[in-house]
């Protein structure tokens, strides 16, 4: 019995926020205390062509994507090293990676952005891109470290043994292995990019738009209708990359 | 471990000009050495006041969605319809941004949100102002309660990915040497749960803790987060009070090395590997 | 620019930049930013010595104008040299000091407006005339009554300021800090009065100007503010505000002022900004952006300006700066 009310839970926990945001993406006139709102209008939904919500969200795909490629090629080889390291180096190297993750992005930012302007790259796509990798690449280096953990190392040392480069180890064994992992790891990549507000509002200085800035400034400005649109376009892309990726796999329980 | 390091590099370099610009050396209000930033900032009540509010909600939401993950990978730890169809879609408001939650929670519980509106349509309340203060409030409740949702499916499949690799050694012992389903549970189970998940849910209150839109929308004004205090420290018409930013800055991120510090010697106590 | 107005937002995307397109070549791309933010910025970027700035022409006023001045944050003097700035009524207090200071070039007005109490005619017919009829308003709807951290927020307190102690006059003249002083606490003397009357029992403010709409238009508290006192009308367009909104000055007046556009010292195309200026400030813009169903932003040209009734001019910038600190350090605590 409760487990029947908690799969009812689980599922309209699932679901509700969804057509919850739908139903708010099209409501006018929609003040307290109604249930229904007074009307509804596709304005806001025309209105994702004609204006900037559609750029906006291609440059939050191009961020993301490049972060994506960047922190993955940058934490596979830390994560590897990672694994084989023991003992109290391992707990330092662990924390250390971590510690991008855990600082508060506005702290992160605001920390960042002399060294950004010195640099030229404040209010750029390139200085966002570099900005948000930052996270990314220690989420993802503590990411590949869990993965390399369960795999045997023996493999890697016997083809070294054998006489392979360490590069022909690269690329014969030790990249095709974790070949699905490396898709996880970029589709987590994608998302902490993805999802990214203040990191953008400081080293973008305003001038590099995102999705999540448009929705952030849509809620602030009290227009539902809009925040609730780009919500949506915020939230279904990764929700159904999430679906896609379940389905290919083995359920693993 | 060098290699690690170069990962950490720039939250290195963002705490060292962070520590230039509290100095009043670099930044906003650079016009030569002063302490006059810190002790300002140390010594104002409204920045510990933001970071107790900060860690206390933290807290307290992370514990919340740690005990509901924990309950639902239990429960449904089997292979039947009924599991895998709750294990899936515990899982599907997992990639959902932290704005999106946050506007939600803002939408829903609002004294003039979805469950007022609900409230007052069965006559529960008669206007907006029946309804209790859940935004907005100095308790942050509901702040709490949007985080901790946010929080469930990360952890729930955490919780569940640790029961089925730890959990069935150890209860086969268990039950083998005579113990009851009950005591399965609780002495065995729950335990190993435990340990495996508290990594998972000290790097959730650590997040939270640094969350800053969902401080935005539905976090007091006053005691004011830790985030929006920098945020707002940062924008202030007052260009002498800018610099103060860069204090509350290195403070944040010297919270944030502590509470992995942290994190990392509670993982190296109960890991198993 | 600031864009928390979808209203002026369409005004500058859908009406300024095809125009500018058209007749002069130029892609304006305006993007979000306000006063403190931008300040920050260029401060960080000339100490940092980024070559090209990132922005050509900033929306600003008043405090803006005093920190990027004091700061050396801007190119010119060149508004002078604008063809349209012959039109504009230089002769109108309003227009021709910014917060008292004198624009000297540095800055190009862009448009004026008064701030107004927003209410619900369903809800309110018989608004408070003067601030004192506000206060036993107040004690009469407890919890029905707020106002914003922001500027708006800002702005109602020196409104108040200015009522309670004497009127504008007494302020103006540069900056006192002993007049400020006994005025501040009169002020704060009047708010800690009516606090627990207030939404939330004064215990929290809304973040910004939208959260207060927003409450304003859900029933949670019957005034909402606004420094423009005709953007009502673009609001209940777009469902901000439910349709029996109007807006009202108090008897005892309400601040009017003008908001301004200028160049940063690091702007990549100051020439391209220039012609925008010029463009913005031409008979057909101020009109356009003068009609109330589109912005409803009163003209700087002469002849046209529409009086104010109960109008204030701004005073010195520091008193605006001294109160917000004044504010957060000793009412929101």
């Amino acid at each position: 019995m409760g487990r029947r009310l908690a799969i009812i839970a689980l599922a309209f926990s699932a679901v509700a926020p969804l057509l919850l945001l739908g139903l708010w993406s099209v409501g006018d006139q929609w003040f307290f205390p109604a249930l229904l709102p007074g009307r509804l209008t596709l304005e806001s939904w025309r209105h994702v062509i004609s204006s900037r919500l559609a750029i906006e969200a291609t440059v939050s795909g191009v961020v993301a994507l490049a972060t994506a490629a960047i922190a993955c090629a940058l934490a596979l080889p830390v994560g590897r090293a990672m694994a084989r390291l023991g003992g109290w180096r391992r707990r330092v190297a662990a924390a250390v990676a971590f510690l991008p993750v855990a600082a508060p992005p506005i702290a992160l930012g605001l920390g960042l952005q002399y060294a950004f302007a010195s640099l030229d790259l404040t209010g750029t796509i390139g200085g966002v891109i570099l900005a948000h990798v930052v996270p990314a690449t220690g989420f993802l280096a503590i990411y590949f470290a869990g993965v390399f953990t369960a795999l045997d190392p023996r493999i890697e040392d016997e083809a070294r043994s054998l006489g392979a480069t360490p590069l022909q180890v690269w690329r014969h064994i030790t990249i095709p292995i974790v070949k699905r992992q490396i898709g996880d790891a970029l589709a987590l990549g994608f998302l902490v990019s993805w999802a990214q507000v203040p990191l953008t509002l400081v080293i973008g200085g305003g001038v590099v738009r995102t999705l999540p800035l448009a929705v952030y400034d849509y809620v602030r400005a009290g227009e539902t209708r809009y925040a609730a649109t780009g919500a949506l376009l915020l939230t279904i892309p990764p929700m159904l990359a999430l679906l896609a990726a379940r389905r290919e796999r083995v359920a693993p329980l | 471990m060098r290699v690690a390091v170069w990962i950490a590099a720039p939250v290195l370099i963002g705490a060292l000009y962070a520590l230039l610009g509290a100095l009043g050396l670099v930044g906003l209000d650079a016009h030569g050495f002063t302490t006059e930033h810190v002790t300002h900032v140390l010594g104002a009540g409204s920045t510990w006041r933001g970071i107790g509010w900060s860690l206390a909600t933290a807290t307290v939401a992370t514990a919340a969605a740690t005990v509901v993950s924990a309950a639902l990978a239990i429960t449904f730890r089997g292979t039947r319809i009924g599991d895998r169809v709750a294990r899936a879609l515990a899982a599907v408001p997992l990639p959902m941004p932290h704005l999106v939650a946050a506007t939600l929670g803002l939408l829903v519980l609002a004294q003039s949100g979805l469950v007022a509106r609900v409230l007052y349509a069965v006559g529960i309340i008669h206007a907006a102002a029946g309804m209790p203060a859940l935004v907005l409030d100095r308790f942050g409740i509901g702040y709490m309660a949007t985080m901790a949702w946010k929080e469930v499916p990360f952890l729930s499949v955490v919780a569940m990915s640790v029961i089925a690799t730890r959990g069935p050694r150890l209860e086969e012992v268990a039950r083998t040497l005579g113990a009851t389903p009950g005591a399965v549970l609780w002495r065995v189970t729950v335990p190993v749960l435990w340990r495996g998940l508290a990594p998972a849910a000290i790097a959730v209150a650590i997040i939270i803790a640094g969350s800053f839109e969902g401080a935005y929308l539905l976090a007091p004004s006053s005691p004011l987060a830790l985030p929006l205090l920098t945020y707002e420290r940062y924008r202030t018409i007052d260009a002498a009070r800018r610099a103060d930013a860069y204090v509350l800055v290195l403070l944040g991120l010297t919270l944030a090395a502590l509470a992995v510090a942290i994190l990392e010697w509670v993982r190296a106590r109960w890991d198993v590997d | 620019m600031w864009r928390g107005d979808p209203s002026i937002n369409r005004y500058v995307d859908d009406w300024v930049a095809p125009r500018l397109r058209q007749r002069f070549g130029i892609t304006l791309n305006a993007v979000p930013g306000q006063g403190a933010e931008l300040v920050n910025t260029l401060v960080v970027e000339r100490d940092a010595n980024r070559r090209f700035g990132t922005v050509d022409l900033v929306w600003i006023n008043g405090e803006t104008f005093f920190n990027l001045r004091h700061e050396g944050l801007l190119y010119g003097p060149w508004a002078g040299r604008l063809p349209t700035a012959a039109e504009v009524d230089s002769a109108s207090p309003i227009v021709s000091r910014d917060f008292e200071q004198i624009p000297q070039g540095y800055e190009s007005p862009w448009g004026t407006v008064q701030f107004a109490l927003v209410y619900d005619t369903a809800r309110t017919p018989h608004p408070p005339e003067t601030y004192e009829a506000l206060r036993l308003w107040i004690h009469a709807h407890p919890g029905r009554f707020t106002y914003d951290q922001q500027f708006t927020g800002l702005t109602f307190l020196k409104c108040l300021m200015y009522a309670l102690n004497g009127g504008v006059g007494r302020f103006q003249g540069g900056f006192d800090s002993v007049r400020y002083t006994e005025a501040r606490d009169r002020t704060f003397a009047w708010l800690k009065e009516v606090t627990p009357d207030l939404w939330r029992h004064g215990v929290t403010y809304p973040q910004d100007i939208a959260q207060l709409d927003r409450l304003f238009a859900n029933g949670e508290v019957d005034f909402a503010m606004s420094n423009n006192q005709n953007d009502v009308v673009t609001k209940m367009r777009s469902g901000v505000f439910p349709p029996s909104s109007r807006s009202y000055v108090p008897r005892d007046g309400t601040i009017a002022n003008t908001h301004y556009v200028a160049i940063p010292f690091n702007a990549p195309n100051p020439a391209g900004a220039m012609v925008v200026a010029n463009f913005l400030l031409s008979p057909e813009a101020q009109a356009e952006k003068a009609r109330p169903e589109v912005w409803g932003d009163g003209t700087v040209l002469k002849g046209d300006t529409v009086a104010h009734r109960f109008a204030v001019p701004e005073v010195a910038p520091e008193y605006s700066i001294r109160l917000q600190d004044d504010w957060r350090a000793r009412i929101r605590r």
